[in-house]
């Protein structure tokens, strides 16, 4: 269960793009290293993939039962 | 943060834009047409008033939009990236253009040189455009129902095209071809293989992320454009050999097809999370309803003769297909495609330091609204047009033109939106030496 494992969740399944991408980003500016932030949403988010590489960070995707697909956010180790 | 969004998958601004600001304008030359040609337009289905007509919103509005939504899901949906979007662009958009309005033209005056123009420069802009996407496609896997159906949908679009170019061939050198048995193949080519299988690929990832769905079934996603292209491979073998009763119930399951497409997509669409529909999502629903309807009347024609006697029924079901259901879908998609390009190359541009404007300001929701409106009340004024021509022709027209002139002015106010953030950025920006991207 990813949720347990995050300081911020952004349930974005009943959001439509761009706002899980705006609010996601918006919750990585105030995480700090060691912190992660979960992004629940309908499809994989594959522009935010690149968006997370530019940006610093690293991520794990999980496909859940019912389609939706989990994304758990953190800095990258330089 | 810089909140940067991939550039290497997107193509610039200015390649699908071009499409969609064009497409407008052949909806203001189909309104003047209508108050040009008065009730010949929509007389019958074979007057070359009503043929122009056609040809603007088929070969002109649709058309452009539809190759310009490609230029950018190819890429971003797919990953299928085209050999140089911008010049692929220029050069389709051109040729297409031109072909639309020498088809047009000819189908006016039927001056076989105008045939022959609108063939070369229509089969130049497609061949061109399907020939960089196939080599954009080449290598990637068919994995989901999106990219077999695109693909289908390509290879739909060209059956389409050698069809219309032969009718135009035929009749620019006055050749002994079976005219009315290929414009009717030509029509459910264009119609099944290209318009509504392009629209169910683009639609089980649009809608679902637009309007808050559940997403399409998977049973329907999977074989739905299969099914379709099949049955009419079978439709069009029995229309040329002529085998009248297998013709009409393979022409039964396409209609069936397109019913359950509607069925499904209205279906899903009430159960959206949204609380209060938006603009696409009126749009869209009054496009499955004017489907539905379309396919009624196809039913009808072919059940009842009395009915089947009446020409304006042909009539009747273009109007419902054409006007009511693509034209709809068309402007719904295009209310949320333009407003996030904008916001998506604005994002990029402003380097994280500058935000790009809510999407939601993009395009003002009241505007889009008053837009959507006109046009329903064109759809409307054309339906009855059908039957009183004399009486509602001209205000059908004079609908047509607001309702196009409102589309065009909505999306050159996000253009505007862009040009006015741009200017933004490059004095934030540009005044602190970094280079904009």
């Amino acid at each position: 269960m990813n949720q347990a494992r995050a300081e911020r969740v952004i349930d974005g399944r009943s959001m439509e793009p761009p706002e899980p991408f705006v609010h996601t980003m918006e919750a990585l500016d105030t995480i700090k290293p060691g912190q992660k932030v979960l992004l629940i949403v309908g499809r994989e988010p594959i522009p935010l993939y690149r968006a997370l590489e530019l940006n610093g960070f690293s991520w794990q995707t999980e496909r859940l039962p019912d389609g939706s697909v989990e994304v758990l956010i953190w800095h990258r180790k330089s | 943060m810089q909140a940067l969004l991939s550039y290497d998958q997107s193509p610039p601004l200015g390649a699908p834009l071009r499409f969609f600001l064009t497409a407008p304008l052949f909806g203001i030359l189909a309104g003047l047409l209508l108050l040009w040609s008065g009730p010949e337009a929509l007389a019958a289905r074979w007057t070359p008033a009503a043929l122009a007509l056609t040809h603007l919103i088929t070969a002109g509005f649709m058309l452009q939009v539809m190759l310009g939504a490609l230029m950018q899901i190819l890429p971003v949906l797919l990953g299928a990236n085209m050999a140089n979007p911008m010049r692929v662009a220029s050069v389709v958009h051109a040729e297409i253009t031109l072909g639309a309005l020498f088809l047009v033209a000819a189908f006016l005056s039927f001056s076989p040189w105008l045939f022959k123009l609108a063939a070369l420069f229509s089969g130049l802009g497609v061949a061109c455009f399907v020939g960089s996407a196939a080599l954009a496609l080449h290598g990637i896997a068919s994995t989901n129902p999106t990219t077999q159906g695109l693909k289908l949908a390509l290879l739909g679009l060209s059956v389409t095209l050698v069809l219309g170019m032969l009718l135009a061939v035929s009749l620019g050198w006055s050749l002994n071809l079976p005219l009315m048995l290929l414009a009717d193949i030509h029509l459910g080519w264009g119609f099944v293989a290209w318009g509504v299988v392009l629209l169910a690929a683009v639609g089980y990832v649009v809608v679902p992320m637009f309007q808050l769905t559940p997403a399409y079934p998977g049973w329907f996603a999977r074989y739905f454009s299969f099914s379709a292209l099949a049955v009419l491979v079978l439709w069009t073998i029995a229309e040329f050999n002529q085998w009248v009763f297998v013709s009409a119930m393979l022409g039964t399951a396409l209609v069936a097809l397109v019913v359950l497409f509607a069925g499904v997509t209205l279906s899903i669409q009430r159960r959206s999370k949204r609380p209060r529909f938006d603009a696409t999502q009126h749009l869209w629903q009054f496009a499955m309803l004017s489907a539905l309807a379309a396919c009624a009347v196809w039913l009808a024609a072919r059940t009842f003769p009395l009915f089947d006697g009446w020409t304006g029924w042909p009539v009747l079901c273009g109007v419902l297909l054409l006007f009511g259901g693509f034209m709809s879908v068309i402007v719904g998609m295009l209310y949320k495609i333009v407003p996030f390009l904008v916001w998506l190359h604005l994002q990029n541009l402003g380097q994280g330091r500058v935000m790009a404007p809510n999407m939601k300001k993009i395009i003002a929701e009241r505007e889009m609204n008053r837009q959507m409106l006109a046009h329903f009340a064109s759809c409307a004024l054309l339906l009855l047009a059908v039957w009183w021509p004399l009486w509602f022709v001209y205000p059908a027209g004079l609908a047509l033109l607001v309702a196009s002139g409102g589309l065009l002015r909505n999306l050159l106010s996000a253009l505007s939106v862009h040009r006015e953030h741009r200017l933004k950025i490059e004095s934030l920006i540009c005044a602190d030496d970094l280079p904009l991207t």
